[in-house]
């Protein structure tokens, strides 16, 4: 005769064993903790922007820019200090990301009216970063201005100098930002955009890969 | 014993502190030069029609003041010196700096974020690989012409 199952004299009534009460406070710990690690600061699924990239096209934030980790900063091509800096970050971090195509490295203008599509190509050909995973974007100013609202980017004429032939220029205060966003378009972190060393975007970025 | 050891460790502190000040001081001024000089000198890619940032160091070895009076280039209609700085929020301004004063036996930095040469209205676009041409004007009377490489 076969030695009966060991459970088979379990009391059904009896309390669950020490090890799974151990256990499933842990497992819910670890829930706890896995589900923290994903929070978010914004999530922007709310939003359709219809933006232009430097070529003319059509991109609408966030849905386009999903499926790919968004390292995102904010110019005008009227600015040759700052945003030059922050433009000049993108392009490092992709570089010590060995040149990698697995994030999009995007650059937002706050200036639309000024910063049309052809403009924008040509100030990407300057820095070299007229080509993939590099986009520049414009659109309607009042669609941008909304946008820049959420993002909480801000930005006031400052001061106007003259051209040789009288023309008026403006410069702008603005904030000075990059934006680490997942491949679902939510907010993962907000850093400050020049002064930022690369190393950090680089090592944040990389987790996101 | 312990107070040998405990000398021999303070001195050590020193010598390090020094050599890495020493360091420092070698990088920001050197005493081997007279009046004004330029040096490291570099600027921003920039498309036609905007704008592009230059930096620079500048060192006065004499025991006087001077200072910056002018500022011109090949490469654009309009040559400034500006200054960036932080706002509140994490705003960033930018101002016009009419007059730069070298203080005597000292280095200024022109540098990102801070002081710069503003190019404004570039006649051309230029990238990496690219130079222009910019001429420093001192009220001590130096004018100090400087081939500046463009490089991101």
């Amino acid at each position: 005769m076969l030695p009966a199952p060991k459970n088979s004299c379990r009391n059904p009534n009896r309390p669950p064993r020490l090890h799974a009460r151990i256990w499933l406070p842990i497992f819910a710990l670890f829930l706890f903790i896995a589900s923290c690690g994903e929070e978010r600061l914004d999530d922007y699924n709310d939003l359709s922007v219809e933006l232009t990239n430097q070529y003319g096209e059509a991109v609408t934030f966030p849905d386009d820019l999903k499926g790919k980790p968004v390292l995102m900063g904010f110019i005008y091509t009227h600015c040759p200090d700052i945003c030059s800096f922050i433009t000049a970050n993108l392009h490092s971090v992709w570089e010590e990301l060995d040149e990698t195509d697995e994030a999009h490295f995007v650059l937002v203008t706050f200036d639309p009216e000024r910063d049309r599509p052809e403009i924008l190509h040509n100030y990407a050909e300057a820095f070299d970063m007229n080509r993939s995973p590099f986009t520049f974007l414009t659109g309607d100013p009042d669609q941008v201005e909304a946008l820049m609202k959420r993002l909480g980017v801000r930005s006031q004429v400052s001061y106007t100098t003259e051209t040789e032939e009288g023309e008026e220029l403006y410069f702008l205060n603005h904030t000075d930002k990059i934006l680490l966003i997942d491949e679902n378009g939510r907010l993962v972190m907000d850093y400050g955009g020049s002064m930022t060393p690369t190393g950090i975007f680089t090592t944040d970025l990389n987790e996101l890969l | 014993m312990y107070k040998l050891y405990a000398a021999l460790f303070t001195a050590f502190l020193l010598l390090t502190s020094c050599g890495s000040g020493g360091e420092e001081e070698s990088e920001s001024f050197r005493l081997d030069g007279e009046g004004i000089e330029v040096e490291g000198a570099w600027a921003r890619p920039g498309s036609e029609g905007r704008m592009s940032a230059a930096y620079l160091l500048i060192t006065n070895f004499d025991e006087t003041a001077d200072t910056l009076a002018s500022l011109e280039s090949d490469a654009s209609q309009l040559t400034e010196l500006h200054e960036s700085y932080e706002m509140e929020e994490g705003m960033s301004g930018m101002r016009e700096v009419e007059l730069l004063v070298i203080p005597p036996r000292s280095t200024v930095r022109l540098e990102p974020g801070g002081l710069h040469v503003m190019l404004i209205q570039l006649l051309h676009n230029y990238s990496e690989g690219d130079v222009i041409e910019l001429t420093l004007e001192f009220t001590g009377g130096q004018t100090i012409p400087v081939t500046v490489p463009i490089r991101p």
